[in-house]
């Protein structure tokens, strides 16, 4: 029989930061062990409330992101373990833990410095969530959205990729969550902010799985009616091109709008040239009296 | 007391209401309930797991509860909003208090809340309870907190029953027991249109069709026949009728000397299995291989034989439980084309289908491959007549389009067409039932008014005729406006 049009799924794709530098992993030796019971309590929590729903784990360091939890991982095999949990919650349970081992054994040794590629992560889960949507049957609607988890550092160097990352998922009606464990991301947050998506730093980190269930289990079209965390106020800065910095006040090229902060003849993007820089901007003002 | 919409009918129904009326100052209390019979048909009740659960008695829900999976499936029937509040209680070892749950949804969405704290408090999964400081508070049912944290998180105890572990050297694939399971099903539908095909189908699933009423046996010579609960049966969805045909199956459980609790918890576990994976027969009681053997019979269950030690469960015992979301369900393409023009196209050589089409078209052509038909009003008004409501009709339409029309987006019937045919229904409605007590032969005019504007300002006043001098009130409101008759007149002619 050819249903149409009935069921309504949601479609999670998490952002699991493994990077080995984050505070909260190398302070506590069982942290990291908790944060990923949180993830995977979480994730059984997603599928437990519908049965259509449908999940994604993508892990990712400075070095490499990959799937930990995908669609190829859907078949369910018996884990032979009777112990009354659900077949389902027992299988991704047993799939999350052996793939996050393997993500994490491959891991080399000397990891290029640098921050979490969390914006190719986000990539990545928004072509899969592209993917899911172009595979289902016609007539499905599906919510999809993103939760980044991480406990990095603020860092502006990735500005560019997170940008097309958020505005492809605002394009694509893709929520993206963000929950950061220990610093406040103000880049992140601006993702929140354009998407629709809900902002949390989680005040301690005991209660971790609690505050995922509270702020982010809720799909999207349900979160209205639910009385959450009123959003932050968003930093709206943006980072410069040259620098990767935040800037409150630059320049910006009249023809591709990057952003600089300092005056450069040639803009680095579009190669577009620039008179020098003309009159500051007292010089008109004296000019108009005396017109 | 019987009206009609129109001003002109509305008199003539007043008239023959007077004449019951002659017996000087009397009140005639009308009783429509026969009335009410003959003209509204009871549309076929199917209940969902909610509906179903809260008919039972408060220890079975409770036995029923001690099932991890019985769980499972009752958090995920609950409201949307339920299944948070839960979630968010889970790991609450103490009470919380009401007003703090009433806080965590918006003011405008109360309504709602106060509909799923009903809902949670009739399925017993949580109760009232009171934390020190006199607040009320809610706490999650201890068995159901614990069992669902087990189906969750696992680390409970083992039962029912086990995959097997080793492959299975004839495997059967997930397009042999579609296929499997449609044949059976279709076996018994056919059984209810009375087709030709009438073997392979037991004398218990016949007891059940009699016993649910789908069926019921001839006046002349005891044969079952379709009943007009039937039509409207075969109109569902397959896994709608599926979680029908099993509700009426587990009223006659405790006939058959079977555990309730046991019978549904087994089918639970039916529904949350995987497709295409073979389970052990191991540590099953005598009942529940017996309740098995009847699954296998509805197609909800493959066993190549009785006693081989294994069985798959199909799709139709997969899809049970989702009665609103239905996905990927099984193999049976659309095959129904609507045109503006009321034609209906079925592509289909099934005489089950044909026979189906046929309830609520004028059947033009039949072909191998496929039929037409048109939709007019006198074979949609015996559609109605017999029990089926346009909704149905309509829905039975959109859920058998043809892949093509959902295909191409937009309406999948004509909008005209499914107009049309509530209008249709919609004319067969036109009698509105209202009980009510008449008030007549007032003496003098100003009497008559001042009770008909009390009645009105009391919101009770169902129809009045100022030339009359004859109200209508509502049965409610009936011993308030008697009560300030009396009042008002004090006289000795009192009209009540």
């Amino acid at each position: 029989m050819a249903v149409y049009g009935g069921a309504e799924r949601s479609l999670l794709v998490i952002i699991f930061d493994v990077h080995p530098c984050q505070k909260i992993i190398t302070n506590h030796q069982h942290r990291f062990h908790q944060v990923l019971e949180a993830v995977i309590a979480f994730s059984n929590g997603h599928l437990l409330m519908k049965p259509d729903n449908r999940l994604a784990i993508i892990g990712c360091h400075s070095g490499a992101s990959d799937y930990i939890f995908s669609d190829k991982d859907y078949a369910v095999v018996p884990t032979g373990i009777n112990d009354g949990q659900y077949e389902l919650f027992a299988h991704v349970e047993k799939c999350i833990r052996k793939n996050i081992k393997q993500f994490l054994s491959k891991m080399s040794n000397n990891l290029p410095a640098g921050e979490s590629l969390l914006a190719g992560a986000c990539g990545m889960g928004l072509c899969y969530i592209q993917r899911m949507k172009r595979e289902l049957p016609i007539g499905d609607k599906m919510n999809s959205r993103i939760l980044v988890l991480t406990g990095s550092n603020d860092s502006a160097s990735q500005y560019m990729n997170y940008m097309n990352v958020f505005f492809t998922a605002q394009k694509e009606n893709v929520v993206m969550d963000v929950c950061t464990l220990e610093h406040d991301q103000g880049l992140l947050q601006q993702g929140c902010d354009i998407t629709g998506g809900a902002y949390l730093k989680t005040p301690q980190q005991q209660g971790l799985l609690q505050y995922l269930m509270w702020v982010f289990l809720p799909e999207p079209p349900l979160r209205k009616k639910l009385v959450l965390p009123p959003p932050v106020k968003v930093d709206y800065r943006a980072a410069c091109f040259c620098h990767r910095q935040l800037i409150d006040i630059g320049y910006v090229c009249s023809i591709c709008l990057s952003i600089f902060c300092k005056f450069s003849p040639i803009c680095t993007t579009c190669h577009a040239l620039f008179k020098t820089p003309g009159p500051p901007p007292s010089k008109p003002k004296k000019k108009k009296p005396k017109m | 007391m019987v009206f009609l919409d129109s001003e002109n009918d509305s008199s003539s129904a007043s008239q023959s209401a007077s004449r019951h009326s002659n017996v000087n100052n009397k009140v005639i209390d009308l009783e429509d309930s026969s009335a009410n019979g003959i003209l509204r048909h009871k549309a076929l009740q199917c209940a969902n797991l909610y509906e179903y659960l809260i008919t039972l008695p408060e220890d079975v829900i409770d036995t029923l509860f001690s099932y991890p999976i019985i769980c499972l499936a009752v958090y995920r029937d609950l409201p949307d909003i339920g299944k948070h509040y839960v979630m968010r209680v889970l790991f609450v070892e103490q009470p919380v208090p009401q007003a703090v749950i009433a806080s965590w949804v918006g003011q405008e969405y109360s309504k709602e809340h106060t509909e799923v704290v009903e809902v949670l408090s009739k399925l017993k999964v949580w109760q009232e309870a009171s934390i020190p400081g006199g607040l009320p508070a809610w706490a999650l049912n201890i068995t159901f907190k614990k069992n669902l944290k087990v189906a969750i998180f696992g680390g409970g105890s083992s039962w029912g029953c086990n995959p097997n572990m080793e492959a299975d050297t004839k495997a059967r694939d997930v397009e042999y027991l579609d296929k499997y399971a449609m044949e059976r099903w279709e076996c018994v539908l056919h059984y209810m249109v009375g087709s030709q095909q009438q073997e392979g189908i037991s004398a218990d699933a016949v007891r059940i069709l009699l016993h649910a009423g789908l069926m019921k046996r001839d006046d002349d010579d005891g044969s079952p026949v379709i009943t007009r609960d039937g039509f409207q049966f075969l109109l569902l969805d397959t896994p709608a009728q599926v979680w029908y045909f099993m509700l009426q199956y587990l009223d006659t459980v405790y006939a058959r000397g079977m555990d309730l609790a046991q019978c549904l918890a087994f089918l639970f576990q039916l529904s949350f299995s995987i497709l295409g994976k073979d389970y052990s027969t191991e540590g099953l009681s005598e009942s529940l291989l017996t309740f098995l053997q009847h699954l296998r019979e509805f197609g909800l269950v493959y066993q190549r034989k009785r006693k081989g030690g294994k069985f798959y469960p199909t799709r139709l015992a997969l899809n049970m439980t989702r009665q609103k979301g239905k996905s990927e369900i099984s193999s049976q393409e659309g095959f129904v084309i609507v045109e503006s023009n009321y034609r209906v196209y079925a592509y289909t050589d099934s005489n089950l289908k044909v026979a189906l089409i046929g309830l609520f078209t004028e059947l033009l052509y039949r072909f191998p491959n496929m039929c037409v038909g048109t939709l007019t009003r006198d074979s949609v008004c015996m559609a109605l007549r017999s029990g089926i409501t346009s909704e149905q009709i309509i829905r039975f339409l959109t859920l058998h389009a043809h892949s093509l029309l959902v295909a191409k987006g937009g309406p999948v019937i004509p909008p005209t067409i499914s107009d049309q045919i509530r209008l249709w229904e919609k004319e067969r409605d036109r009698f509105n039932f209202t009980e009510g007590i008449l008030y007549s032969q007032f003496l003098s005019h100003s009497d008559f008014s001042v009770l008909r504007d009390y009645a009105s300002e009391q919101n009770c006043l169902i129809w009045h005729c100022d030339k009359r001098r004859t109200m209508v009130v509502t049965k409610q409101g009936h011993d308030d406006v008697k009560k300030f008759w009396k009042k008002h007149s004090k006289g000795p002619i009192s009209n009540c």
